[in-house]
């Protein structure tokens, strides 16, 4: 496992990073849902993988990214790249603003106010709030990338754009595997009231998650609404959210396992077209064997590195 | 610093029409090692419920170093270095040894929670000392050689054991001891009292709820017995051994274990 993820990483990126070149367009297009949706799917595990969370919202925070980016762009005329800052605040803000009040609720009622949230965000997308989100149709023709007045019109800059923005993610991740408070949202997953009487502040803890979970979120929202560079409401609906809950259970609370679930949920039904309508056939029976044979999903999670010197060697027999 | 002193006063905790402790009050000193016993379901868990702050009491006070805890979140009180462990264990089962006593060190640790997103040197070199601070642990529990095991596939003896030293390196002042003899076989349970006495000498106040009365007897200095929610007894274990309540409550009912 350590030489696997040793090596593994380190070809996963050189092999992303030269992937696009050797791409024609549509597959170019496809990497870049990959990366996307393997970003909400990382935010998603902050929140549900590592706190434990039964968070069914996360498109909420996604599309919401996505919004802020296509407004403030075809609104205001921002670049894309400057709507990133409130992209990631604002998604994060308002998660915290949403969780305070529902995170002590048990897992289910949890699951099913953020359900709600969902299909409440949908619905003011769909009737236009304040005139700026487009209705139904959503918001198109926003302007394509632009660094320091360079116009990057190509797909392969979109790509990029997607790659830097996985990379972050990851790196984030890997700080929070090494830090207090990722290590906090994990006892509080394991044992909540042991976590309370070693002395964390749960709620803190859990609000932190969302606020977190959701600003990433956000951050992919900017590079879903460049793609397409147009957004609409139904591209963030609850049965996106459902995919991400799910991507998670299934993969693991792992990054192997969240990016395994990615792909077979993104990639694969466009490798095999005729898969594609049968893909959430395919996804709710992997879901059901995944449950029954490995509770803890294909890839598991490893828990928070310990550092080395910690580590002996067992006396067998002692 | 006020002393470090534990007082209970007249405190009352109620479930429903149950009261499970009845206006219970006692003192627990610095440096002491202090018991309290009472036969099952006397609401011994309950009170340690109480001063931890995982309950409410009702009615009375709980004060420490004269500050009143009653009321107070688990953690808060944790911070003010009040540290308990469980009747059931109560370990992080998929995490390993040192992350489990890594969890203790929270609430010393300087990191902020944005630490968790951006490191700083300084969040670096504080999750450092922490670590080096489990490995104080670790040897001091001898632990070492399962730094890297999860718990849960540890064996029942070893489980107690990380428990203690999670609460341990939290640093507490007075560290809370629900049963932490339950499920031991005598060798462990030797191996625990030599381990509350290395506890002692740093200073650290013991409270504990024991059923093993050999046990209790051998290493408390003071005691309180509790029957019904009540306390009926206190004193040091030779007064409390001759006291005619206590013989009653363990002796004259018929169900209670005296192991």
């Amino acid at each position: 496992m350590k030489n696997f993820e040793r090596y593994a990483f380190p070809i996963f990126f050189v092999v992303m990073a030269i992937l696009p070149t050797l791409l024609d367009p549509r597959w170019q297009a496809v990497a870049i849902t990959f990366l996307i949706f393997a970003v909400v799917a990382l935010s998603q595990d902050i929140i549900l993988g590592k706190a434990g969370m039964f968070n069914m919202g996360q498109a909420l925070f996604f599309g919401m990214g996505a919004y802020i980016t296509a407004i403030l762009n075809s609104h205001y005329g921002w670049p894309i790249l400057a709507t990133i800052p409130l992209a990631v605040l604002l998604p994060a803000l308002f998660g915290i603003v949403l969780a305070a009040p529902i995170v002590h609720l048990r897992g289910d009622y949890l699951l099913v106010v953020t359900i709600g949230f969902n299909i409440v965000f949908v619905q003011v997308l769909q009737n236009n709030l304040g005139g700026v989100t487009g209705g139904p149709n959503g918001i198109f023709g926003l302007d394509p990338l632009s660094f320091f007045g360079t116009q990057l019109t190509s797909q392969l800059a979109v790509y990029y754009f997607a790659f830097i923005v996985l990379l972050l993610t990851l790196w984030v991740m890997n700080n929070l595997e090494k830090s207090k408070a990722g290590r906090a949202l994990h006892y509080l997953r394991e044992d909540h009231l042991a976590a309370e009487s070693i002395g964390i502040n749960t709620r803190v803890y859990k609000i932190f998650a969302f606020g977190l979970g959701a600003g990433i979120a956000g951050l992919a929202g900017t590079v879903f609404a460049t793609q397409y560079a147009a957004v609409s409401p139904e591209a963030f609906e609850f049965i996106v959210s459902v995919l991400f809950f799910s991507i998670v259970l299934v993969g693991g609370s792992s990054i192997p396992g969240v990016l395994l679930g990615v792909f077979v949920m993104f990639v694969l039904p466009e490798i095999f077209r005729e898969f594609a309508t049968w893909r959430y056939f395919v996804f709710g029976f992997a879901m059901i064997l995944a449950m029954i044979l490995r509770p803890r999903g294909i890839w598991p999670a490893t828990f928070g590195k310990i550092p080395k010197f910690l580590i002996k060697e067992t006396r067998h027999g002692a | 610093m006020a002393h470090n002193e534990l007082i209970l006063n007249n405190v009352t905790k109620r479930f429903g029409g149950l009261t499970a402790v009845d206006d219970l009050s006692f003192t627990v000193a610095d440096g002491q090692i202090y018991g309290v016993i009472g036969p099952n379901g006397a609401g011994k868990t309950t009170v340690f419920n109480c001063i931890t702050g995982i309950y409410k009491s009702e009615e009375g006070s709980v004060q420490w170093r004269g500050e009143e805890i009653r009321g107070m979140t688990p953690y808060q009180i944790v911070d003010r270095g009040i540290v308990r462990t469980f009747q059931t264990i109560r370990l992080f089962g998929q995490m390993s040894v040192a992350e489990n006593i890594m969890s203790g060190r929270h609430i010393k640790s300087s990191q902020s929670w944005w630490h968790g997103i951006v490191p700083t040197l300084g969040s670096r070199r504080d999750e450092k000392e922490n670590w080096l601070k489990v490995q104080e642990q670790l040897e001091f529990f001898d632990l070492g050689e399962f730094a890297a095991t999860p718990t849960n596939s540890l064996p029942y003896g070893l489980q107690r054991r990380v428990e203690i030293a999670r609460a341990m390196a939290v640093e507490p002042t007075l560290l809370i001891l629900d049963e932490p003899a339950a499920g031991l076989n005598d060798k462990e349970t030797l191996g625990l009292v030599e381990t509350i006495y290395k506890i002692r000498e740093k200073g650290v106040t013991v409270l504990l709820i024991e059923h093993d009365m050999d046990m209790v007897m051998e290493i408390t200095d003071y005691l309180t017995v509790i029957n019904f929610g009540k306390k009926i007894a206190e004193g040091t274990p030779v007064e409390v051994q001759a006291n005619p309540a206590v013989i009653e409550a363990y002796l004259g009912s018929e169900d209670d274990d005296d192991e």
